[in-house]
């Protein structure tokens, strides 16, 4: 008898089989997706002066200064000098040279004939060398890709190890040369992260960052990645790591940020609970006296913006519209920082469509009152 | 269940397999005859076509009503008289078994044992039995562990399992069939498969198989459909006869470790997966090695190399046999995983006979490398035996490597001949390079897609790999034609290249030639290319008289 059901279900099967598979193909052509509607928060957005998407700056958190920008632009066309210049005149503003290091090291990670150009004019150069460290670490987390490592490739990640050891050796030449110049051991804490430096090294090359630099908000941001459990810390190390910093600088240091990034690193829920509560609030609140500081002493510092970035984020997420949308006015133009990077070409619309609510939000309590 | 019941059963469901497919094909012929009715146009023809394409495979699954046979592939039939023995051997575990001795013996050279018996009328009378019985296996096996692997096989006849169960394995067999064939079709393997057996192919012939014909047609979703709706009585079936299969296979475990001892049944399923992979990457790397240059290893060697391997990697093979496949082969497969087989046998009392027979196997026969270059003859293709013999391995190795070197076509010797329109040689590349064209060369180069998407140093870096690889390729080669290069061989680890002007094994005295070759190669590769010490390397193009 049973074998007879068997028998008398097999017969069934296709048929119940193919109703699905043609349901399911039916459904699919069916289903179309329907064009966005047109967005009356981003026309009041525009109104306020605020710009749209696709005229944000995807390649920097705040606006260049003029000189930095003349000298990439020159160095771009191969001309050097004034590249060169910049870093010397800059002198022992660590927090600028480690940004400018920056830039010049992007540059530098595309096209290098104007780094050679000026290494073989003046060997010994420390401001040289370090741009050229520099340059080969970004050059390997340029092979290496952003994506996560089960997303990266054989190829990537051999030549992301092969570039970070080659780094190495032109971060020591670069500390050689300008002993009190704590860029290139920050440089070294993404060699670190790459490679995996154990905690008790990475702990040897904190020491020589603060010896030189206890405040430079770079690198506070570089360890502080280290320390991220994605990376090669764990959320207590990294949350450990962060109120240390942000509860030993003076007001106006910007590491306030740092309390802010790592709990942006570790969230994983999808409300916004955890973004407000009274721990939460005090510390955009300490972040807002920070930047305060910092602002009225040294208005263009390297990491404000980014600072500012993190606290109109967490003001939208704690319904704190008014001020959200004060920080979004200082920024709007430039949105290479967090939360909206990690968000790769998506950035600019993340950023915008955070910031559009932000102006929906206060409009409507404007239009209650 | 007794064993006709079981037999009733079997035929009932391979009944069932037809009367499926006979439903499937019935619901094709309606939709050709509903389309040609209503619809019109290109449209019908095209679903017509589809449906055609969908039929061929149920046909064909219909008509593949044999169980495989004859996959113990050819052999030497041996006789009492040649190993007298082996045939004892064979005959006394027969008895222990308490079945019937086989009536043929058939030296095969693969990594397997097997009995077979050709039943009469569905199975209910006995038939002949062969016992085809693996060189390799004798070669990796102690006696102690050849009595286990025979008296499992054995195990099967005592409970008159095979006889009965012929018709299940048959069913199982044609649905496992049946779903491949589809899932190869929709995986659209079609095309990978044939490039896979072109390049197998010279080993297909050692082998003595014959080159598979691939069917290209195939498209998605149709095909997976059809493969789902077989699955789904595929499960049906593996559930009404696996459970019984899987169990023979237990019962027959449980013969072989009284008749052979319980450690060297332990012991002979942890070996025969290791022997298994040994044997398929000997094959691979060792006794084709020469097929490329038309080279076969010295009289006998072709399977006698196999042992030689055993023993220089004893210790890589130790850990192996620790790491157990906990999964079976395939989800068709009667067999149970070979671990949970282990467990149930080490589950066992000892019965201290560990140290019985430890002797190798191949030593049951009269004269083993007589047997060997038998072997030879009776498996290689006709083709495969007129090939050169080299006087040893290590002279295999030179002609394989030489003529491997020589006819090597790496991405830069295409790129090169797409650019320059002349076959690509050493010395045209490193004037390309000197011309300052090595970086648009490197376009052309087959690149990942991240490479492809990446500018300027980026981009360099992914290619210069690439380049490295193929550039030391090409100097290699140009190394080989002047005989200036040298290779070790070894049983127990890669072939090591030994470069000229290398001291044979020790060769750090002074300059390393190693380290100098793969300096002038970087510089060569550099941004700005520098093929001086590349050039100073290379002895200067003999002059054409």
């Amino acid at each position: 008898m049973t074998v007879l059901l068997w028998i008398l279900a097999v017969l069934a099967l296709p048929l119940v089989i193919a109703a699905i598979w043609f349901t399911g193909v039916f459904v699919k052509e069916l289903f179309s997706p329907s064009p966005p509607a047109p967005d009356a928060t981003a026309l009041a957005a525009e109104r306020l002066g605020l710009l749209p998407a696709e005229r944000q700056d995807t390649e920097h958190a705040a606006p260049p200064p003029a000189a930095w920008s003349a000298a990439l632009a020159a160095a771009r066309d191969g001309d050097w000098e004034p590249a060169a210049e910049l870093l010397r005149a800059n002198g022992r503003d660590w927090e600028r040279r480690s940004s400018i290091a920056a830039e010049l090291g992007t540059l530098a990670a595309e096209e290098d004939g104007w780094l050679l150009a000026w290494e073989s004019a003046r060997p010994g150069d420390p401001d040289a060398a370090v741009v050229r460290a520099q340059g080969t670490v970004y050059l390997a987390w340029e092979l290496r890709g952003a994506k996560q490592a089960q997303y990266t490739s054989r190829e990537q990640f051999e030549g992301f190890h092969r570039m970070l050891t080659a780094a190495r050796e032109e971060i020591a030449r670069a500390a050689e040369l300008n002993p009190e110049d704590p860029t290139p051991y920050i440089v070294e804490i993404w060699v670190g992260l790459g490679l995996g430096y154990p905690g008790a090294e990475m702990d040897k090359l904190w020491a020589e960052i603060t010896s030189r630099a206890p405040y430079h908000f770079g690198a506070h941001y570089a360890a502080l990645q280290y320390w991220c459990a994605k990376w090669r810390g764990s959320k207590q190390q990294a949350f450990a790591f962060a109120e240390r910093a942000a509860g030993r600088a003076p007001l106006g240091s910007l590491l306030t940020a740092l309390p802010l990034i790592a709990h942006f690193e570790h969230d994983e829920t999808t409300d916004v609970a955890a973004d407000s509560t009274p721990e939460m609030l005090a510390l955009v609140d300490a972040g807002l006296a920070d930047a305060a500081a910092c602002a009225a002493s040294d208005p263009d510092r390297p990491g404000l913006a980014q600072l500012r970035h993190l606290l109109a984020y967490y003001l939208h997420l704690q319904d704190r519209h008014e001020a959200a949308l004060e920080q979004f006015r200082l920024v709007d133009g430039h949105v290479d920082a967090l939360p909206w990077s990690y968000r790769g070409d998506g950035a600019a619309s993340y950023y915008c469509r955070v910031r559009n609510e932000t102006v929906g939000a206060v409009q409507a309590a404007a239009d209650a009152a | 269940m007794g064993a006709t019941l079981r037999a009733l059963r079997a035929l009932v469901l391979l009944l069932g397999f037809y009367l499926l497919s006979l439903v499937l094909l019935a619901a094709l012929v309606g939709v050709d005859i509903a389309a040609f009715r209503w619809g019109h146009g290109p449209a019908v023809a095209k679903l017509g076509f589809v449906t055609v394409l969908l039929a061929i495979p149920v046909v064909r699954g219909m008509f593949m009503l044999r169980t495989p046979k004859g996959e113990a592939g050819p052999g030497i039939d041996v006789t009492e008289a040649d190993e007298p023995r082996l045939w004892a051997l064979v005959r006394e575990v027969a008895a222990a078994a308490g079945t019937r001795a086989p009536d043929r013996i058939r030296l095969t050279g693969e990594v397997n044992a097997a009995v077979s018996e050709d039943p009469r009328l569905l199975g209910l009378l006995p038939g002949p039995r062969r016992l085809y019985l693996g060189v390799p296996l004798l070669t990796g096996l102690t006696q102690a562990q050849l009595r286990a692997v025979l008296a499992h096989e054995y195990g099967h006849f005592t409970g008159g399992d095979t006889r009965l169960s012929a018709l299940v394995v048959r069913g199982r067999v044609q649905l496992g069939r049946v779903i491949e064939q589809f899932h190869e079709r929709a995986d659209g393997k079609v095309a990978a498969e044939r490039a896979k057996q072109e390049r197998a192919s010279a080993k297909r012939v050692a082998k003595g198989r014959k080159a598979k014909k691939v069917d290209t047609s195939g498209s998605g979703v149709s095909y997976r459909m059809m493969a789902a709706i077989y699955g789904q009585y595929a499960k049906l079936y593996l559930r009404a006869s696996l459970s019984t299969a899987r169990g023979q296979e237990f019962a027959a475990d449980q013969v072989a470790a009284r008749i052979a001892g319980r450690d060297a049944m332990a012991a002979t399923l942890r070996e025969i997966p290791v022997l298994s992979a040994s044997h398929d990457f000997y094959l691979d790397s060792y006794a084709t090695l020469g097929l490329g240059a038309r080279m076969l290893p010295p009289r006998g060697e072709f399977f006698g190399g196999f042992g030689k391997l055993l023993a220089a990697r004893a210790q890589e093979l130790e850990d192996l046999r620790g790491q157990l496949p906990q999964e079976p082969a395939s989800p068709y497969d009667s067999h149970p995983p070979i671990a949970e087989r282990v467990r149930r046998i080490e589950a066992l009392p000892a019965d201290g006979r560990a140290d019985e027979a430890t002797g190798p196997a191949l030593a049951v026969l009269t004269d083993p490398a007589r047997t060997l270059a038998a072997l030879e003859d009776a498996v290689l293709t006709d083709e495969v035996l007129g090939y050169g013999r080299a006087a040893g391995w290590p002279e295999l190795l030179d002609a394989s490597m030489a003529s491997g070197l020589s006819s090597a076509q790496t991405p830069l010797h295409r790129a090169l001949a797409a650019r320059t329109g002349q076959p690509a040689t050493l010395a045209a590349l490193l004037e390309v390079v000197d011309a300052g064209g090595l970086w648009q060369l490197a376009e052309q180069l087959p690149l990942s897609a991240e490479a492809k998407a990446a500018r300027g140093r980026v981009f360099r870096e992914f290619a210069r790999p690439v380049l490295h690889r193929s550039l030391r390729t090409m100097v290699l080669a140009e190394f080989s034609a002047r005989s200036l290069l040298t290779w070790d061989f070894s049983w127990s680890g890669p072939a090591a290249v030994r470069l000229p002007g290398e001291a044979p094994a020790t060769g750090a005295d002074g300059r390393n030639p190693e380290e100098v070759l793969e300096a002038a190669l970087d510089a060569a590769l550099a941004d700005h290319p520098d093929t001086a010490a590349l050039r100073a390397l290379l002895p200067p193009a003999p002059q054409p008289a």
